[in-house]
């Protein structure tokens, strides 16, 4: 499938298929299965446009992103997921010393991504 | 700085280790089912999750063998029964398979799949298909919905398994309402929930969330720079107990975090507002390096509040070496898609360090097993623990 982005993220497109993911369990399953160069790699390129990416978003309801730049608001939330394994964990692609991640459970609230 | 040691401001709690039997032994766990949780309020919810009229939540409860149907009625008013057709016992509301089962019936009845018996939100029994065919002696007003007591206090929604409780929420819950005073709960309601099911018992997730002592090690990875902290007003409302967090400093401020942090405060380790002025008791000296604050109400409930943020943890028991845990994130709603990313940020780290917390417990349960320690060794800001096997115990050993 491919994942289309909005005219002028171009530069994100190496990153999409993996990257744009509609749901936590699935961002988490990918942060999971990349290397630390692909965690370094993904974080440093949407890093560098998460100011637009968040700005266009608002352009729409909360909610109700939609279209190409849906994939990005997934995009954005994944780097929400594997920010912290970039800043905090030195690119380690788990939760250092954490419980099986595989049996969380959840995460609900009440806005859709 | 607590001026006096926690242990010698309250030296009714006592200073020697504590025994390991109460985490071990299934005759313990069988005292603890029947003489706490079938007696005690318990929180199940919050008005939130069912503002509606007709709105419903069915929660599980593994320890009582029961799910609990909470439904608000057209009256507005909240009500509890136990999921069971008086029919021939099939569960009125079938389940989804998690926890906790959410619906709505416009009319506000429920009616069970199995037969078509339809009771209203008030509990009776208002639909009998071929009601003819049954004996003269079958009252559908003898046969309603099976009730639970339950109440709310500050937008929590509790019950009490027990056909009598010996006090009322208000009177059980004592000391902690003041404690809570004018606490904006009802301003951030925008819940982030996760859960587990873990092979520990339930009193040691209760014991990971309720020292600080942890944290230097533990939350070296989501929380390097709360490593410096002390604690301070401790206080206890007879089965329950209060405990705040104090960090010299934050997590450094990273790019992300940093982002996330301007579009919506919502993370325990970022600089933040004060959106809200506090109760008189938490943070009463308006320390600047206030940080959060943990209370448990006995027996499960741990309830953590912060400045425009709160989260709860609650542990059920399953077994003696069996819980479910249920963490939830309290935030003001997002109103824009931006602060819905900075908040799933937020709620991410806080996830992680929830991880990493839950990522000692079942080695606990298993390393004691082995029977070779019968004690354990408690340090002085491990107060809140030692209150919590004081609690138990007296409750265990009671009539």
């Amino acid at each position: 499938m491919t994942i289309n982005l909005p005219e002028g993220f171009e530069d994100l497109a190496p990153f999409a298929a993996k990257w744009a993911r509609a749901t936590e369990y699935e961002r988490v399953a990918e942060r999971r299965r990349s290397t630390p160069e692909q965690l370094r790699a993904f974080y440093d390129a949407l890093l560098n446009r998460l100011p637009d990416i968040l700005k266009r978003v608002d352009a729409y309801p909360l909610g109700k992103v939609e279209g190409a730049d849906r994939h990005l608001f997934h995009m954005a939330l994944s780097l929400a997921e594997i920010a912290p394994h970039i800043e905090f964990y030195k690119a380690d692609p788990n939760v250092p010393f954490s419980f099986d991640e595989e049996r969380l459970k959840g995460h609900h609230c009440g806005v859709p991504d | 700085m607590p001026k006096v040691p926690f242990l010698a401001q309250h030296p009714e709690l006592g200073n020697a280790p504590i025994p390991v039997e109460p985490y071990l032994s299934e005759d313990y766990y069988a005292k603890e089912i029947d003489k706490i949780f079938r007696r005690d309020w318990l929180f199940v919810g919050r008005e939130e999750d069912i503002p509606d009229a007709g709105d419903f939540k069915v929660k599980r409860l593994d320890f009582a063998h029961t799910s609990v149907i909470l439904v608000r009625g057209k009256d507005k008013k909240i009500r509890a029964f136990h999921n069971v057709c008086r029919h021939r016992g099939n569960k009125v509301i079938t389940e989804t398979g998690g926890e906790e089962t959410f619906g709505n019936k416009r009319a506000a009845v429920l009616a069970c799949r199995f037969h078509g018996w339809v009771y209203d939100a008030e509990g009776k029994l208002i639909n009998v298909p071929m009601e003819d065919k049954f004996p003269t002696c079958f009252d559908r007003a003898k046969n309603g919905l099976v009730p639970i007591h339950v109440d709310t206090w500050a937008g929590f929604v509790c019950i009490n398994l027990a056909k009598k409780p010996t006090k009322t929420l208000r009177e059980f819950l004592g000391g902690v309402v003041d404690h809570f005073e004018g606490y904006p709960f009802d301003q951030m309601t925008h819940v982030h929930t996760y859960y587990a099911h873990i092979n520990c018992n339930w009193k040691t997730g209760i014991d990971a969330f309720c020292e600080a002592y942890h944290v230097p090690t533990i939350h070296a990875g989501s929380f390097p720079g709360l490593a410096d902290y002390w604690l301070d007003d401790f206080a206890t409302y007879g089965d329950h107990r209060s405990l705040a967090i104090y960090t010299v400093d934050m997590n450094p401020p990273t790019p992300v975090a940093s982002k996330a942090n301007e579009l919506f405060a919502a993370s325990i380790a970022l600089k933040r507002d004060e959106p809200f002025p506090l109760p008189k008791a938490i943070n009463p000296n308006r320390h600047e390096k206030w940080g959060f604050e943990q209370t448990v109400v006995f027996p499960n409930f741990l309830v953590h509040v912060g400045q425009g943020l709160w989260f709860t943890h609650q542990f059920w028991p399953v077994a003696q070496n069996k819980c479910l845990w249920e963490g939830r994130y309290f935030l003001k709603a997002p109103t824009a898609n931006s602060q819905h990313w900075a908040q799933r940020y937020a709620v991410t780290l806080q996830r992680n360090a929830w991880l990493e917390d839950t990522a000692t417990m079942e080695d606990t349960q298993e390393a004691l097993l082995s029977g070779a320690v019968s004690y354990l060794n408690l340090q002085d800001e491990e107060v809140m623990l030692r209150h919590a096997f004081n609690a138990v115990n007296n409750r265990v050993a009671a009539e």
